[in-house]
């Protein structure tokens, strides 16, 4: 069975910079055999987090829509590349209204306490955030990480690496950068080599303690 | 002049722990006669996420027609803008940062367009204040939501140093606040305290 890799696009701005680099970052998966699938929250229908703590006592959320199908989706993906333009200092709305609806997830884990990742599950998810920014500013990408982790450590997998660049405007979108569509590429590729190798091995977690 | 005051409740939890700090704020601010206060429950303003179009950088206004068309010129009209929002996820909550980033109006129109958000005459005299709980007791848990704030007041012609901050960690379940040591006392102090300075600068 090969490495599934999944994208998910948080801009509300279709192929725009921040897409065209997720759609990289896939292209070189999709060239190291991987089974890549991308998918744009902006086509999909989902409201955001009701904060109606539902969740905390049934583990579900109460809101059905496809942003638990996507949650379903992330769950069986051995890769996770989510993408966002960094608006006003973070991530985009669309992309935090689809975050906080992990919040199920997060009561599974540390209310209920019936999902738990072994380490080994998460050495074998990895978790890839690609961004763009406007701005040339060093800490631009700050604001979006924390959430980002937040992200990857409540669907188990290991945050891995940035695709990231800033400073779009002053080279004039993404094409004109020099390395970052390269370098998405060969993190594409790189990422599914690694994967292979660790779904090689003999799962640690089989091994009890 | 009464002195206007606009709230943002931004949590979808009505009445939980960060509107709950709001309205200690406003009640305290309420005490002074002079202000007329207005709170908008974000949950239910119909604002939708900006759709990174830029049109606004020609159109000097946004394209969709939703909630934001009344809040656009009351947070021109307001002297003091108090945000509230919870952390969901280490960041604001999505209704607030759909506000938040449909200010990109008055950034294209401050950076790109070169026009006044508002009248020279007010520049310099307008508040802000963010409201802020957090289930979560890390000391860092509001850190990335920070530089979102800072943004959203720059372009409405808010400064850095006029932002005054109350964030409250470790109180989850709703009413939790009610049981925090500090949290009422702070926020009828600051309520008072902007009052007071806003007075001063309006001369009222």
């Amino acid at each position: 069975m090969g490495i599934k890799v999944l994208g998910i696009s948080g801009s509300p701005h279709r192929h725009g910079n921040t897409e065209t680099l997720l759609d990289r970052f896939l292209e070189g998966s999709h060239e190291s055999g991987a089974d890549v699938e991308k998918v744009v929250l902006k086509t999909l229908q989902y409201s955001p987090c009701r904060g109606c703590n539902v969740c905390h006592k049934s583990g579900e959320c109460i809101v059905k829509d496809d942003a638990v199908i996507l949650y379903e989706k992330i769950l069986a993906s051995d890769c996770l590349a989510v993408a966002s333009p960094i608006y006003t200092m973070g991530i985009t709305a669309e992309l935090k209204g689809f975050i906080d609806r992990q919040q199920y997830l997060w009561a599974r884990k540390f209310i209920l306490k019936t999902l738990y990742f072994p380490d080994d599950h998460i050495r074998r998810h990895k978790g890839i955030f690609v961004s763009t920014a406007g701005l040339g500013w060093e800490h631009v990408f700050d604001g979006a990480f924390p959430v980002i982790t937040a992200l990857f450590n409540t669907t188990g997998f290991e945050y891995y690496d940035n695709i990231i660049a800033n400073d779009m405007d002053r080279f004039g979108g993404i094409n004109n950068h020099p390395t970052a569509l390269r370098e998405a590429y060969e993190k594409g590729q790189k990422v599914v080599r690694v994967l292979e190798k660790l779904h090689a091995q003999v799962p640690e977690a089989s091994v009890k303690n | 002049m009464p002195i206007k005051i606009l709230a943002f409740a931004g949590s979808p939890r009505r009445h939980g722990n960060s509107e709950t700090l709001l309205d200690w704020v406003l009640a305290a601010m309420s005490e002074d006669q002079d202000t007329r206060i207005e709170k908008v429950a974000l949950t239910d303003a119909d604002i939708n996420p900006c759709r990174g179009c830029n049109a606004c950088e020609t159109l000097n206004r946004c394209v969709q027609r939703d909630g934001m068309d009344i809040y656009h010129d009351k947070i021109i009209e307001a002297d003091c803008i108090v945000l509230s929002s919870p952390i969901f996820c280490m960041g604001l909550a999505a209704q607030v940062k759909a506000l938040v980033d449909r200010a990109q109006v008055f950034r294209s129109r401050k950076y790109v367009l070169r026009l006044p958000v508002v009248p020279p005459e007010r520049k310099g005299k307008r508040l802000g204040i963010f409201l802020s709980t957090a289930g979560q007791k890390w000391d860092n848990v509001f850190d990335a939501a920070i530089p979102s704030v800072k943004c959203f007041y720059h372009v409405i012609d808010i400064r850095d140093a006029d932002i005054s901050y109350l964030m409250i960690n470790g109180v989850d379940e709703k009413g939790a606040i009610e049981h925090h040591p500090t949290a009422m006392t702070d926020a009828t102090n600051l309520g008072r305290n902007i009052i007071k300075e806003l007075k001063k600068r309006l001369d009222v």
